[in-house]
């Protein structure tokens, strides 16, 4: 059976959301940033365990200051957030709870799932005791450039919207 | 035997092979001057490495030294674009300027070709419809001859921008991104402008237009190529409201595939 899902990219500022979706969809790094303007839209077909097929048709929205301003005609209709952030930059995860907050407010029926990204560049150690000392629960931390946690990541949320 | 003779002996013994070789090799060396000096015979000799070299050479281009021009030609035109473009320009300018004169010409002929048709009943149609419309005879007479048609039509899901539905007469980039596209281009224009709640109802790109027509819970863009006037308009809103009767009531339970047949059976 196929199913059809639409899944967004969030975060703020050059955390990494396009090279995350670039690693999943095409399995390639490019080191050079190039800001997204509005926004970008990728497929990726895939199999999943039980032999059911989901076309994912990714959203990668441009980066602001905050999520909580990210425009919400954008996010209408969504089955699951990929939120992003950067964890070698404070400042894209002190306020975390505050936008994992107004997501979980605002849209409670969709499935979300924080990740800190550019885990080659820095031991995620501090950052995840930090995070937990906030009693924030974020689902991991993976590297668009290595591609480690990649694919577990965007398999897994495949795997959890077939049950929803 | 003398002390003489005997050293004579012993000097024979010696060197009278010697001097064979020495002969041997002097004649050698004779041979190879000659033909290094006289080109026909250094020709028959050099000529069979060289074209087997040569050859090689030339089977190895695309792989030895393919990738260095490539690269050399995408650096030059890289370096240099503005020489490019004034290169380019002159040839591109004519191939268009032979496109425009054949395009009028035939224009040209299949309005001479209408005009000369003048008894007709169509001719008669369309200058009674000039005189109760206000629209000149002429204008009516281009927008038969660049009649619009209708190229795709997509019934997308509102917000998440879902493909629920195509129809399609030729071949275009993946639908569900197009769909996708849409929708955020949608959602951005509608945002935008802040008005409130009205919706975005055409997009225009040179030959094309896309008419964008609203429902509760999705809409219905549709691809038209040609001139796009106000009756068309109007006779497109009117089937896309018919055949959103035989949509809405169940259009959250048909798959993909029940849309597209009762699109098929529409367009």
């Amino acid at each position: 059976m196929e199913s059809i899902k639409k899944i967004v990219l969030l975060g703020q500022f050059g955390v990494g959301k396009t090279s995350l979706l670039r690693r999943f969809i095409t399995n390639e790094f490019i080191q050079d940033y190039k800001t997204t303007l509005g926004v970008q839209i990728k497929k990726k077909h895939i199999t999943l365990p039980s032999g059911n097929t989901m076309s994912m048709i990714i959203w990668d929205l441009e980066g602001f200051s905050s999520v909580t301003k990210t425009r919400p005609s954008y996010l209408l209709g969504s089955n699951a957030f990929i939120h992003v952030f950067d964890i070698t930059r404070p400042v894209t995860y002190y306020s975390l709870d505050e936008e994992i907050n107004f997501f979980k407010k605002n849209y409670p029926k969709v499935l979300l799932r924080t990740v800190g990204n550019k885990s080659d560049e820095k031991n995620p150690k501090n950052v995840l005791e930090y995070l937990k000392n906030k009693d924030i629960d974020i689902h991991g931390v993976v590297s668009a450039k290595t591609g480690e946690g990649v694919t577990e990541l965007f398999m897994d949320l495949a795997k959890n919207l077939e049950t929803l | 035997m003398v002390e003489e003779d005997r050293l004579q002996l012993l000097r024979d013994i010696l060197l009278i092979d010697d001097r064979e070789v020495a002969h041997a090799i002097n004649q050698r060396i004779e041979k190879i001057s000659e033909t290094l000096e006289k080109q026909e015979k250094l020709s028959e000799k050099v000529n069979p490495i060289i074209e087997d070299r040569l050859k090689v050479f030339v089977s190895e281009i695309p792989t030895s030294l393919g990738p260095v021009i490539t690269q050399t030609l995408k650096d030059e035109i890289e370096n240099s674009k503005e020489r490019v473009v004034e290169a380019l320009y002159p040839i591109m300018g004519k191939m268009i300027k032979r496109y425009i004169q054949n395009e009028i010409k035939l224009l040209s002929e299949t309005m001479n070709k209408k005009v000369n048709d003048t008894f007709s009943v169509n001719s008669f149609k369309r200058k009674l419809r000039a005189k109760f419309t206000g629209v000149k005879e002429s204008d009516l007479l281009l927008t038969e001859l660049d009649a619009p048609t209708i190229s795709e039509v997509f019934i997308i899901q509102k917000g998440s921008g879902i493909l629920l539905g195509n129809h399609s007469n030729t071949a275009t980039v993946d639908k569900d991104m197009i769909s996708g596209m849409l929708t955020a281009i949608k959602s951005f224009v509608e945002d935008a402008f802040e008005g409130g709640t009205q919706n975005l109802e055409a997009i225009e790109y040179e030959l094309y237009t896309i008419h964008i027509q609203n429902f509760h819970t999705y809409y219905i863009a549709v691809v038209i190529s040609g001139s796009y006037s106000r009756s068309f308009e109007n006779k497109l809103e009117n089937k896309l409201l018919k055949l959103s009767k035989s949509l809405s009531p169940q259009i959250s339970i048909l798959t993909k595939e029940a849309i597209d047949d009762i699109l098929k059976t529409h367009f």
